[in-house]
């Protein structure tokens, strides 16, 4: 499996071995003896949004404070920023933004006073009024900026955060699970903004449990029982999920099985094909760019009729069920 | 902008979170001023500046040399500490009694006291109580020794009785005795040899007569001159003056041929005879309480106030609040950070350790500063405590106990796991505060080496210092005030560098 090196990666990403923001060599963290996140190995490109997905327990958040310091890895190596996380300097550490996993700011004070904390807390200058407002407004809480922390909901909880960790306008943010008990439309605006910043230069590491959100990822990481299976652009995690690209092949006429038969034996076809009807077959293929004109002529030589040709996208939850589950029979 | 002014906003971040935080808890604001305050008017009013009274039963022997009457007597004497609740003969029933909390005291008479001291011991009277506070043990024993002082002040005033009422006998001889040296010298002057010896003989009986007397009454007023000195040289102690008219008698009797010589004998005698009558009548004109009890004492203070117990307290109760106060806000500051996570926060934020203790140092100082403010004008205003120093130099003080306290807070604080801890570590020192900063009894009555505890602790300063500046009026003892500085700059590095390892240091 491909660790650091994407099979596919996006067009706006730089070379990661060149640019990296985030280099983590064999990075092991182990609590009272017991390995916690082992031997992980990646390099987040500048400029990117890299996700960290696997589930509850997989080793994420202990990931993600070995890259801010928090934790000093029992071994390995991280190079944050060029630099070892432990030894960074007040400016290398006003640089970075982070928003915990669950609210670490004050229940006593307003909406506003929390951000304004957050915002003195990096140094930001005493005319940051606007600053405030905006990353207010953009979590969609200045209506509530006079409210107790305590009184509001879990989910503005983690907008508030959220708000709290980009207020300052940090170059490498790193997000663990910004979008947990966020409703549906504020977690598309999230992501949104997150690609936004992406677009500015800025590089995002998030976590999340939300397999569906790696689609929004420039790179994603998929960690399971503190082990990184794999790093990939989200295309190229389909790809190894089912070790090739999906294509859903429909005719007028129901598929006999010497038809079933021939269409397995092409060249470009993996032999793991799965029939949906009786007049449809999903086909995995080497790639489904070239595939899909290689089936259209085939079935044109064998006189079947095809209704439609279409690379079919898994859900993640289905790619991330695939990614885990050799990890799982074996363990 | 400068690396400095983004520390000072770093600083102020904990500095307005700190402050709006307590601002949000206005119970607990009034709880903080009105506490102390409620707690001195209170303990003003309602303290009472009086001993302890007993109700005391005593047991008299049915063939007892002392009266009831007495015995009540000698009670009433010791003033209003003992309550008379009877005499019995039984002891077994008054301890009975004693064990039903019917009586505070029972007082055993020596059963058979002349005897006692016949054969040259002192009798006992025996005090039984049922107090198990050694306090009050104490006030039992020093009851006793009160009431032993009083007993034995009214045997040795039925003695001066005695010996005015034998004076009136011994005036009656000496006025004979002055009448047979006046008719003895004329006599003499006539050479009627045999009438001068008649009043010579007279004149020696009145002369024993009165020697005899003299030992029981007048050497009372003779060894109360010895002791206080006052015979300074000029007069004659009585027992002088008895030894010369005894010398001159019998010379008298022994020169019969030269008649100036006894003449002049005479005229001595005559001298002692009135010089030993003027004491006399010195002696029956005393008080016979002033002759068994010739002194007492007053005490009077050169400070320019007396200050009721609640003013004495005040100081202390400012200090001890104060502490506390600082203490524990500051114990739980650090260690709820931790606790909740933002100090997961601070870690990967340019925050430093001494940004943040600045910042926690100030908020609380202030708040502190305002507490005490507010305190000490009720205290002054309302309960009219006195203030007769110099307010910066009492708001200095203030300023130092608040910086030490907070000191002792964040260490605490940092070296916590859970608030529990810290709240359990803050009471610790709270009690430290109350048996050894001098705030319930004086500094004096611990032994040098437990002294030490106390010059830890701030209370100690604050109460010496406020005391010192309010109700003396005096500038504050300025090496106390560094002492206390220096531990809270002390206590300050110890919790900058404590505070430093928890942020800066990776798990």
């Amino acid at each position: 499996m491909t660790l650091a090196s994407p099979s596919e990666p996006s067009q706006l990403l730089p070379d990661p071995i060149k640019d990296s923001v985030i280099s983590a060599k064999h990075l092991t963290k182990k609590f009272a003896g017991e390995a916690v996140v082992q031997d992980v190995s990646f390099d987040v490109p500048r400029s990117s949004i890299f996700g960290f997905i696997g589930p509850s327990g997989s080793g994420k958040t202990t990931t993600i404070r070995l890259l801010t310091g928090v934790y000093t890895p029992t071994d390995g190596q991280v190079i944050v920023l060029d630099r070892n996380p432990a030894q960074f300097s007040q400016g290398e550490r006003a640089r970075l933004g982070y928003m915990p996993q669950l609210f670490v700011l004050y229940p006593n004070l307003t909406v506003w006073e929390n951000l304004n904390f957050a915002a003195s807390l990096y140094g930001m200058g005493l005319f940051r009024g606007k600053r405030l407002k905006g990353a207010l407004k953009f979590v969609e809480l200045y209506e509530h900026r006079w409210k107790l922390a305590r009184d509001i909901s879990g989910g503005m909880l983690r907008r508030l955060s959220l708000a709290a960790t980009l207020v300052h306008d940090p170059q490498l943010i790193f997000l663990d699970e910004p979008t947990a008990g966020i409703d549906p439309i504020l977690r598309r605006k999230f992501w949104d903004h997150f690609r936004e910043l992406k677009n500015q230069g800025r590089t995002i590491f998030v976590t999340t449990q939300y397999v569906s959100e790696a689609d929004n990822c420039d790179l994603v990481g998929v960690q399971n029982n503190g082990k990184l299976l794999l790093v990939d652009t989200p295309q190229g995690l389909r790809h190894h999920a089912y070790g090739g690209d999906m294509v859903d092949f429909r005719t007028a006429q129901p598929f006999d099985f010497q038809a079933e038969a021939m269409l397995r034996s092409l060249s470009f076809v993996r032999a793991k094909t799965v029939r949906t009807g009786p007049d449809s077959m999903r086909i995995i293929v080497d790639r489904a760019s070239t595939a899909t004109p290689e089936l259209m002529e085939w079935a044109q030589q064998q006189n079947i009729q095809v209704q439609a040709v279409e690379e079919y996208m898994p859900s993640f939850e289905d790619v991330f069920v695939e990614l885990v589950r050799p990890e799982v029979s074996n363990g | 902008m400068g690396n400095f002014f983004r520390g000072m906003i770093r600083a102020s971040s904990f500095f307005r979170k700190e402050i709006f935080e307590i601002l949000r808890q206005p119970r607990l604001i009034a709880t903080l001023v009105a506490g102390p305050f409620l707690i001195l008017f209170i303990f003003g009013i309602g303290y009472r500046a009086q001993s302890r009274t007993l109700r005391t039963l005593f047991v008299v022997q049915p063939n007892s040399a002392i009266a009831a009457q007495d015995i009540q007597q000698y009670g009433q004497s010791t003033g209003s500490v003992l309550i008379y609740a009877g005499v019995t003969d039984n002891q077994n029933e008054a301890l009975d009694r004693l064990h039903r909390g019917q009586v505070d005291l029972v007082i055993v008479e020596p059963g058979d006291a002349t005897s006692t001291i016949k054969n040259n011991q002192q009798a006992v009277f025996t005090l039984y109580h049922h107090e198990i506070d050694p306090v009050q043990v104490s006030y039992v024993n020093y009851l006793g020794w009160l009431f032993v002082g009083a007993v034995n002040q009214q045997v040795l005033r039925s003695f001066a009785v005695q010996g005015q009422k034998d004076a009136v006998n011994l005036h009656a001889s000496l006025q004979e005795a002055h009448q047979n040296v006046s008719a003895m010298r004329q006599a003499v002057q006539s050479g009627d040899e045999a009438l001068a010896q008649q009043k010579q003989q007279g004149l020696a009986s009145n002369v024993d007569d009165v020697s005899l007397a003299v030992g029981a009454s007048l050497s009372l007023l003779d060894s109360l001159q010895q002791t206080k000195g006052t015979n300074g040289g000029n007069a004659d102690p009585v027992q002088s003056t008895l030894t010369d008219l005894r010398q001159n008698t019998n010379q008298l009797s022994n020169s019969t041929g030269n008649k100036d010589e006894r003449l002049a004998r005479m005229d001595k005698i005559d001298k002692d005879i009135t010089d030993l009558d003027g004491k006399l009548a010195e002696f029956q004109s005393l008080d016979p309480s002033i002759i068994v009890s010739p002194f007492r004492s007053e005490t009077k203070s050169v400070a320019n106030v007396q200050p009721s117990i609640s003013d004495f307290f005040a100081p202390a109760v400012l200090a001890l609040l104060l502490q506390h106060l600082a203490v524990t806000f500051a114990a739980l500051s650090i260690v709820r950070e931790r606790n909740v996570g933002t100090m997961e926060l601070f870690r990967v934020s340019p925050l430093s350790a001494a940004e943040a203790l600045f910042g926690k140092y100030i908020s609380y100082m202030l708040f502190g500063g305002v507490i005490a403010a507010i305190l000490s004008a009720l205290l002054v205003f309302a309960l009219h405590v006195p203030m007769l120093g110099n307010w910066w130099h009492f708001a200095l003080v203030i300023a130092a106990v608040l910086f030490t306290s907070l000191g002792i807070g964040f260490a605490i604080s940092i070296v916590s796991q859970t608030d529990s801890q810290a709240v359990q570590y803050s009471m610790i020192v709270l009690l430290a505060s109350v048996f050894f900063s001098g705030f319930i009894m004086s500094l004096d009555m611990l032994l040098p080496p437990v002294r030490a505890i106390s010059w830890l602790l701030p209370t100690t300063y604050g109460t010496l210092l406020l005391r010192d500046i309010a109700l003396r009026g005096t500038d504050p003892n300025w090496l106390l005030l560094g002492g206390l500085a220096a531990i809270g700059l002390v206590l300050m590095l110890i919790s900058w560098r404590l505070m430093r390892r928890l942020i800066s240091s990776s798990q």
